[in-house]
């Protein structure tokens, strides 16, 4: 029904609809972006792409799904720049080769009361966020999907337009580099 | 079975998202082989791995209020420009949809015959039946609560002077009123939703303006907050941080959102004011270290000397 008025150009039914699905949209931007001014201009391109094309939604899979498509399309975009200006980051190589954000080793002035453990959690964070780099962007789709929002594959598949299959390789392929670059972390 | 094969699919088994045949197939296996038993382990220890990080980073947590909120009056703004796509666009743009949808033509022609038909019928029975609702009195309906959600925009609030009574108008799909006290919840309401989400700023200025004197609430006290830390015009900042001063002592939510106006803010009014208000507490840990920050490197030398006499008063720490 709020989709049917959205259509009709009814803005208050679009932003309700917003409002159904914009903080699961922010928390997938603000994790594939990693900055909150990118997941912000994520989240507003996805929302303004949806307003301008809602028209074209034929209900022929969930606005959900339809949502998703775009959201994920942008993050791909982002990701794929961020893969070409990446030798401008302010990066670092630890013990074991692998590369880490220098800035993710500011201190935090707010720290825990135990500065160890907030030191080892902060390193494991470092190199979780490096592997996570490290792999394609369609790879870290598949995986964010499947790990940090517990899509269903088929619902991965349906959103990335491709099928449950291709959804399941391209997860085994996305752990079994994870499961290499952190094999030293276990 | 191939050990082959349980390799591919322990990452699907620790998902969740495996049959229940093939996911009994695979126990049976692992159950049998070490070497797979051993692959089966070493993927949920990547996985007891990832939940520990997941735990303690922020990112991975849901945004916090005040993003979220930010995203939203960015998105509203924007669309106040946006337009969506004409309908004759949509046909020129989508010739596939044509086709998907002429194998509905048969039953959608049939339904528009029904539809018209039932309408005709209506439409007489109402044309003959005698018309008594002109003869009842007219009375007036009361005017509903807002939802957030509905709310488009709010176009002016006006205190009637000498009195308690505030006047609302806000837009729904059409532009409606609301009138009553700052203690009416509606009222409350809608001016809650003008400090954080109105693009206008006078509006916005109205809003934190009349809610400064329910600065008790914690409900208004976050929609100050909030308008301290991210609206874009000073003017409504200041006010907002008026407001906020009585609580810096008692509430260290306010306490941080005056730190980090004092830190970061662009107008150097709301610095002063901030400094100002943070006096009381300048002994508090998190202070006396805002205050060392700006003694040693301020670009304001004002601020920078106003901080080294508040830490010049201080007692040292051994």
């Amino acid at each position: 029904m709020l989709i049917r008025e959205a259509q009709r150009g009814n803005r208050a039914a679009f932003e309700e609809l917003v409002r159904h699905y914009d903080q699961a949209v922010l928390r997938l931007a603000l994790h594939l972006t990693g900055t909150e001014q990118d997941a912000q201009d994520v989240y507003q391109d996805a929302f303004l792409k949806a307003y301008k094309n809602i028209g074209n939604f034929r209900f022929e899979c969930s606005f959900y799904t339809w949502i998703y498509r775009i959201v994920t399309n942008l993050c791909l975009d982002h990701l794929r720049k961020r893969n070409v200006r990446k030798e401008d980051a302010p990066v670092a190589k630890d013990a074991s080769g692998g590369e880490y954000d220098l800035l993710d080793q500011v201190a935090d002035v707010r720290a825990g009361a135990n500065p160890e453990r907030d030191l080892l959690r902060r390193q494991l964070g470092a190199r979780i966020a490096g592997a996570l780099e490290k792999l394609t962007p369609r790879e870290r789709m598949v995986f964010e999907l499947k790990h940090y929002h517990g899509l269903k594959l088929r619902t991965v598949g349906e959103i990335l337009k491709t099928t449950e299959e291709t959804a399941k390789n391209t997860l085994f392929r996305a752990t079994q580099k994870l499961r290499g670059a952190l094999a030293d972390m276990r | 079975m191939k050990c082959e094969w349980v390799r591919e699919n322990i990452v699907l088994q620790v998902y969740g998202e495996l049959a229940d045949d093939a996911r009994y197939e695979l126990e049976q296996h692992v159950a049998r082989c070490a070497d797979c038993a051993a692959e089966l382990k070493a993927e949920q220890e990547f996985h007891a791995l990832l939940a520990q990080d997941r735990a303690a980073d922020p990112l991975l947590t849901d945004p916090s209020p005040n993003l979220l909120a930010a995203s939203r009056m960015r998105l509203q703004e924007a669309l106040e420009t946006a337009k969506q796509g004409s309908f004759w666009s949509r046909l020129a743009f989508d010739p596939a949809n044509w086709l998907l949808q002429m194998k509905f033509s048969p039953t959608l022609a049939a339904a528009i015959l029904i539809i018209g038909f039932l309408g005709g019928v209506g439409t007489m029975r109402e044309i003959s039946r005698p018309t008594t609702t002109a003869a009842l009195p007219n009375t007036p309906t009361p005017t509903p609560v807002p939802t957030e959600a509905s709310i488009t925009g709010i176009s002016s609030i006006v205190q009637e002077p000498g009195t308690n009574q505030i006047s609302i108008k806000y837009n729904t799909v059409s532009t409606q009123e609301a009138q009553g006290s700052l203690n009416d919840q509606k009222i409350q309401q809608l001016l809650l939703y003008a400090a954080r989400n109105n693009y206008n700023t006078g509006v916005r200025f109205d809003s934190v303006d009349l809610l400064a004197q329910k600065s008790g609430d914690t409900q208004v006290r976050e929609a100050l907050i909030y308008a301290l830390q991210n609206d874009t015009n000073p003017g409504v900042r200041l006010k907002s941080i008026g407001a906020l001063g009585n609580y810096v002592k008692d509430d260290t939510n306010v306490r941080d959102a005056v730190l980090r106006a004092l830190v970061n803010d662009t107008n150097s009014g709301v610095r002063i004011e901030a400094l100002r208000l943070i006096e009381p507490v300048k002994a508090d840990g998190s202070v006396r270290g805002v205050l060392m920050a700006l003694a040693a490197k301020d670009q304001s030398t004002y601020i920078k000397s106003q901080a080294r006499t508040m830490l010049a008063q201080l007692p040292e720490i051994d």
